[in-house]
């Protein structure tokens, strides 16, 4: 089941006050995330990541296009009893103790007196902040405010939560407990909605990403579907390549790399492979295995924003 | 329950940066400084004597002299409450545009009017409990201390907390649309010397231009704002008939009913401004 999905969500905004200038934050943005997956949105700086989620929340608003979130189109009040939201940068009124403050944020969401007390306490429990509810939120570090954040998008038990760069000043152990967290509450049917720049913890907890550039998507799929190049083998050899077999396979155009017994090509069809392995066996060179090359997503993060950029 | 949590966190907000209980302060001190200087005179207990002094009697001739005073400590204070209260609180509604503060409360199941309207009402309400705390003060001064209890004193606080909530509505949408406290204040204070001159422009803007469209103008200016000046002379009015005015003397709900109309466009304004403005 679909919780969210946007056809052809563009915002522009014009700036300047004389000379007015468009500028596109996003272009005909059409994505759709599955109930209880977790679903990664990247990008570089100014990719349009945050906008995305501001015109979902209604914080800002579309040019054009259309969206629905949870089953209700953008705007709707129902929509937003159902969602979490973790800003980017996000300030806290310093005078209030981390209890209070989660106690005045569900009062935002409609949460009844009875329950607010107790529920912030479970909150801050669960977010390592137990000792320091009593604490005014003036006196947080950063990463205490980013537990705070956490706590706050999670006091009405969304079923939608959207992150915007939620490990943002946090140790790695903190991080850690952040990420299993976010696991567990997947488990318990959460879908969540990641922005973020570090490449290496969407690859950890995601299912699906999009990449964003310049305002518009220019890939989504699965984390191994992004990782996989799907046109590079790794191939074990019985025996090391002659140096005349070398010249012949790399007259035939083959992007070639050889290391002792083993054999990496990259190629423009995949029809090729075979054509490699035969040349390979008429010489008397077995094959002892074979794998496809992955990649780190932070490697196809940077290849593909640099050749989007390039053209 | 949305709506009042927003309300109770505005005055919250107010009350912990210090500005009420600054305010609070002022007028107990003001109260305390009544209250021990004002008395009757010991030899003729129809005169008031403030620390010692006899007041006013003689200066107005066929005057109530507790009118008078209570006209001319209304007259001489109440502006300046009202411009201390919009210093106090104009940044609330800036701040609470700042980045990292709007995105949580507009991702909250809260209309923006909803937001706007309880973040307005809780900034008015800090200062109109304090301008009741310090009308009631004065009106039990006078009652215990001198036997007369004023009704029409005690009356004038509506009016003047009335003036006090179109006046905001001025500072709302400043504050809206430049999202600076700074300038909300300092474009208050024009306000307040506009209304005074809109409220006298027969007899001095009227002659600046002898042209019937600039009139015309200035005219739709003042009935499309609130009548600031002519509803603080008017709550005064409400305490006696007040022979230092110049004009018309009489009480009337003439500019009360103008400025709720133009009070209802301007935050009208501000709520359509609000919500079409992106964060």
């Amino acid at each position: 089941m679909e919780v969210l999905q946007t056809v052809d969500l563009s915002k522009h905004y014009r700036s300047g006050l004389f000379i007015r200038k468009n500028i596109v934050a996003l272009e005909k943005v059409s994505l759709s995330i599955e109930q209880g997956e977790i679903f990664g949105l990247l990008g570089p700086n100014g990719a349009g990541k945050t906008t995305f989620v501001k015109l979902l929340l209604s914080i800002a608003h579309p040019t054009s296009g259309t969206a629905t979130v949870l089953g209700h189109p953008l705007g709707q009040r129902a929509l937003k009893e159902h969602c979490g939201y973790l800003p980017e940068s996000h300030r806290y009124p310093g005078f209030l103790t981390a209890l209070d403050t989660l106690i005045f944020f569900g009062r935002l969401n409609g949460l009844p007196e009875s329950v607010l007390k107790d529920k912030a306490k479970s909150l801050l429990d669960m977010v390592g902040l137990k000792d320091w509810a009593k604490v005014k939120t003036r006196k947080f570090s950063k990463g205490m405010l980013q537990r705070l954040g956490l706590a706050q998008a999670l006091v009405n038990d969304p079923k939608l939560l959207f992150l915007d760069e939620p490990t943002d000043g946090i140790d790695p152990i903190g991080r850690k407990e952040i990420r299993d967290l976010l696991l567990r509450l997947k488990g318990e049917g959460t879908t969540i909605f990641l922005n973020s720049h570090l490449l290496s913890e969407v690859e950890m907890m995601c299912d699906r990403v999009a990449i964003l550039n310049k305002g518009k998507v220019v890939r989504t799929g699965t984390i191994s579907e992004l990782t996989t190049q799907k046109l590079s083998y790794s191939i074990q050899l019985s025996a090391p390549v002659t140096e005349e077999l070398r010249v012949r396979l790399n007259q035939s155009h083959f992007s070639l790399e050889f290391k002792d017994t083993s054999l990496t090509v990259t190629l423009k069809d995949k029809s090729e492979l075979n054509s490699i392995i035969d040349t390979l066996r008429a010489d008397g060179i077995g094959i002892e295995g074979m794998t496809q090359q992955k990649t780190s997503l932070e490697d196809y993060f940077i290849q593909l924003v640099k050749g989007e950029n390039e053209l | 329950m949305r709506f009042w949590g927003m309300f109770r966190f505005t005055i919250g907000e107010a009350l912990r940066k210090g500005t009420i209980i600054f305010y609070f302060a002022v007028a107990t001190s003001f109260l305390v400084f009544f209250a021990l200087g004002i008395g009757h005179s010991s030899n003729d207990r129809d005169m008031v004597t403030i620390f010692g002094a006899p007041f006013g009697h003689q200066s107005q001739p066929g005057m109530n002299v507790i009118d008078f005073l209570l006209i001319q400590l209304h007259s001489s204070s109440v502006f300046w409450i009202i411009l201390f209260g919009i210093f106090g609180i104009a940044g609330l509604i800036p701040r609470m545009l700042e980045k990292g503060t709007i995105d949580l409360f507009l991702s909250k199941p809260l209309t923006r009017a909803e937001l706007l309207m309880a973040r307005a009402l809780g900034a008015v309400s800090g200062i109109a409990v304090n301008l009741i705390y310090f009308f009631l003060g004065i009106w039990l001064i006078f009652g215990l201390k001198l036997g007369v209890w004023h009704w029409g004193f005690l009356s004038s606080v509506v009016y003047v907390v009335y003036a006090f909530v179109c006046f905001f509505s001025v500072v709302t949408i400043v504050g809206l649309i430049t999202r600076s406290a700074g300038i909300s204040i300092m474009l208050a204070f024009a306000f307040s010397i506009i209304s005074w001159g809109l409220e006298l422009r027969e007899n001095g803007l009227y002659r600046l231009w002898n042209n019937v469209v600039y009139h015309r103008l200035l005219d739709a200016i003042y009935y499309l704002t609130p009548q600031l000046d002519a509803m603080l002379d008017n709550s005064s009015r409400a305490i006696g008939k007040n022979p230092i005015v110049p004009y018309p003397a009489e009480f009337t709900f003439m500019p009360y009913l103008y400025s709720f109309f133009s009070t209802a466009l301007l935050y009208g304004l501000s709520v359509w401004y609000f919500s079409r403005q992106d964060y």
